[in-house]
């Protein structure tokens, strides 16, 4: 029978034309919705690696320009590069970075306090990498005091945080997370191995003299949030005195549980009274992680409303397409049945004929959509991810057109095989 | 072989009540070969389809082999449909997407256990039996009138149904490929003594039959 379908279908070919390209563009889109989907949804099941509950971020801007070279906190520079050890005294933004962290710890209501260059779901974002330009490994870094991990609980899966152990020591601490530990030492255990580029030009030959040495390892740190891709990622040691390489522009406050946002007005009048040229923002982690997530989502909303839309619109018209079908085949419905075959078997032949045809649009469109990583259009998306798409979609477009040829199909079966014989 | 009681048959529309036929007692023995004539709308293809269980009769009871089918389930109406008739059509209703053999096999596709290699073999044999067996591969498109009712007739015949009907077989014909079907039936039904029940308008075709019943308004006049 399956033989004879097929048959069927091919030698009607020409009148099934319009259903495989409607079932192909359908699936195109379906698949680019699902893909984002999965993807999400994949990211969004890994862990974060923080906790962003009960925490605040200080956006701290250094109005007096006098204080401290302020750099903006979206940067593609290397920041991992050294600095030459100065012997200035301590720069004026250091000390009231300082106060204000002894003032912040003063109320009861803040249980820890620490300071950032780059914060969880910000905007801003500074990456570095190791190895030569032609095969970098890249990574996030974000510089940080010692107390940021009780901040954001960050875990901790092999050696320790850095802290006044390191205190002039003749390389730079930093934690790594696991997925940078493997990309740059694959199996071997990175804790006190230097995290070095192999191929320094001159001008950075200082950095052998100062190398970052990992001393910790975390599991996780996503910085933009659950719905982006893990990456790599790397913490700087952040010190507040004359050798500190680069301003934090942020603190980042871990309130008790239930602190109102009345508190946020109580800290800011507190920080403005210590450094009255600067201006502070208060936002809670979790607000920010609101918009940012809302930001990510949005594309994904539209396109699902979209590509709902076209499928409602797919199904109306597979629905009358089959219909019509149907109809126009009712003499040859009755044929069959006077041959022998029961109502049942109709009604399955029919579902059989249209998932054959939507078999052939699928084909084209599963060797549309496989030539996408090839052509690098889709970006860094996992094979998994890419096929457990593919998977949803066909199961989508499958399902869809079953639904779409219940209806048609059962019509097809009520038909009296006398009356479909004589149909006109 | 065929018996037909009180055979009763009424279109009921909201508005209209038409009487298609009324009162039918007939027998057909095995192996005779009769045919139904009457005016149009005499109801000779109603009674053609309800002998071919492919519409139920209002009111009487139908026997195929001394066995009531008028309460039959559709499973069981198909298989006598597939098993025991066969049917062929004044305008041959043939599926013009599928070539000669495929229109032939359609029968046996309904058929339990009969592999695809087999159901091309007993295909060609039909074929062969109509003396069409050097168009196997052509499309119905593609062949005379009297070509497309010889497929009609092989597809009829092979799944070997003990009853052959046929709806007015060479309405469609010119006299000569009428005749040229007349003879195929006649062939079927003398030398592999199958049943044929044929309807026609043609005295003369009716006259190359054994006996001749003849409805007028739905009811049986002879």
């Amino acid at each position: 029978m399956t033989k004879h379908l097929l048959k069927l279908v091919w030698n009607r070919k020409r009148i099934n034309f319009l259903i495989t390209v409607e079932i192909f563009f359908s699936f195109i889109v379906l698949f680019g919705v699902v893909l984002a989907a999965v993807y999400y949804v994949d990211n969004y099941r890994q862990p974060l690696g923080f906790n962003y509950e009960n925490a605040w971020r200080v956006a701290v801007e250094m109005n007096n320009r006098a204080e401290g070279s302020h750099s903006s906190q979206s940067s593609q520079t290397d920041i991992n590069a050294p600095k030459e050890p100065s012997e200035k005294a301590e720069p004026p933004s250091a000390t009231t970075f300082k106060q204000l962290m002894a003032a912040a710890k003063e109320f009861d209501e803040i249980e820890g306090v620490a300071t950032c260059t780059v914060t969880p779901y910000g905007d801003g974002t500074d990456t570095s990498s190791i190895g030569d330009d032609s095969n970098p490994i890249r990574y996030g870094v974000s510089m940080v005091s010692d107390d940021f991990p009780q901040v954001l609980g960050l875990t901790l899966t092999r050696g320790r945080w850095f802290g006044k152990e390191d205190d002039g020591a003749n390389y730079r601490p930093v934690v790594i997370n696991e997925r940078l530990s493997r990309d740059v030492f694959g199996d071997a255990d990175p804790l006190g191995k230097e995290l070095r580029r192999p191929d320094l030009p001159p001008k950075q030959e200082e950095e052998k003299s100062t190398p970052m040495r990992v001393v910790g390892v975390i599991n996780e740190f996503r910085k933009d949030g659950e719905y982006t891709a893990p990456d790599n990622f790397l913490f700087r040691r952040q010190l507040l005195n004359n050798q500190m390489s680069r301003e934090p522009n942020a603190l980042m406050l871990k309130v008790r549980p239930g602190t109102t946002a009345e508190f946020e007005e109580k800290v800011i009048k507190r920080f403005q009274a210590i450094a009255k040229d600067w201006s502070f923002e208060i936002e809670p982690v979790t607000k920010m992680r609101e918009t940012a997530n809302t930001f990510r989502l949005a594309p994904l909303i539209a396109g699902g409303l979209v590509a709902g839309f076209l499928m409602l619109m797919v199904a109306m018209g597979l629905t009358g397409v089959l219909w019509q079908n149907v109809t126009q085949r009712t003499k040859e419905i009755g044929l069959r049945r006077a041959k022998g075959a029961t109502a049942r078997r109709i009604h399955k032949q029919i579902l059989a004929e249209l998932i054959i045809i939507a078999t052939f649009g699928l084909i084209f469109g599963v060797a549309a959509v496989v030539q996408f990583p090839l052509l690098d259009v889709i970006g860094d998306i996992n094979s998994r991810v890419f096929s457990l798409s593919i998977v949803i979609s066909l199961a989508v477009i499958y399902a869809l057109t079953v639904i779409c040829g219940l209806y048609p199909s059962w019509m097809a079966t009520k038909v009296q095989p006398a009356e479909a014989l004589h149909y006109e | 072989m065929i018996q037909l009681e009180g055979i009763e048959k009424v279109y009921r529309t909201e508005r209209i009540e038409t009487v298609a036929l009324t009162n039918i007692n007939m027998n057909v023995g095995e192996g005779e070969f009769i045919s139904i004539m009457g005016p149009s709308g005499s109801g000779k293809s109603t009674l053609l389809n309800v002998i071919g269980l492919l519409d139920v009769p209002t009111g009487g009871k139908v026997a195929l082999n001394s066995k009531p089918v008028t309460s039959y389930s559709d499973r069981n109406l198909a298989r006598v449909r597939n098993e025991e008739i066969g049917f062929v059509f004044q305008t041959f209703h043939l599926i013009n997407d599928l070539n000669v053999v495929d229109n032939v096999e359609i029968p046996l596709l309904y058929r339990k256990g009969i592999s695809s290699g087999e159901r091309r073999k007993l295909a060609l044999r039909a074929l062969d039996r109509v003396g069409l067996h050097a168009r196997v591969h052509h499309f119905p498109g593609q062949l005379s009138g009297g070509q497309q009712q010889r497929v009609a007739i092989a597809r009829a015949i092979v799944g070997n149904p003990r009853i052959l009907l046929a709806d007015e077989p060479t309405g469609n014909l010119d006299s000569q490929m009428g005749d040229e079907i007349m003879d195929v039936l006649r062939g079927l039904n003398e030398n592999e003594k199958t049943t044929v029940v044929m309807v026609t308008h043609d005295p003369r075709q009716a006259e190359k039959t054994e006996r001749v019943v003849r409805l007028f308004d739905g009811r049986q006049v002879s």
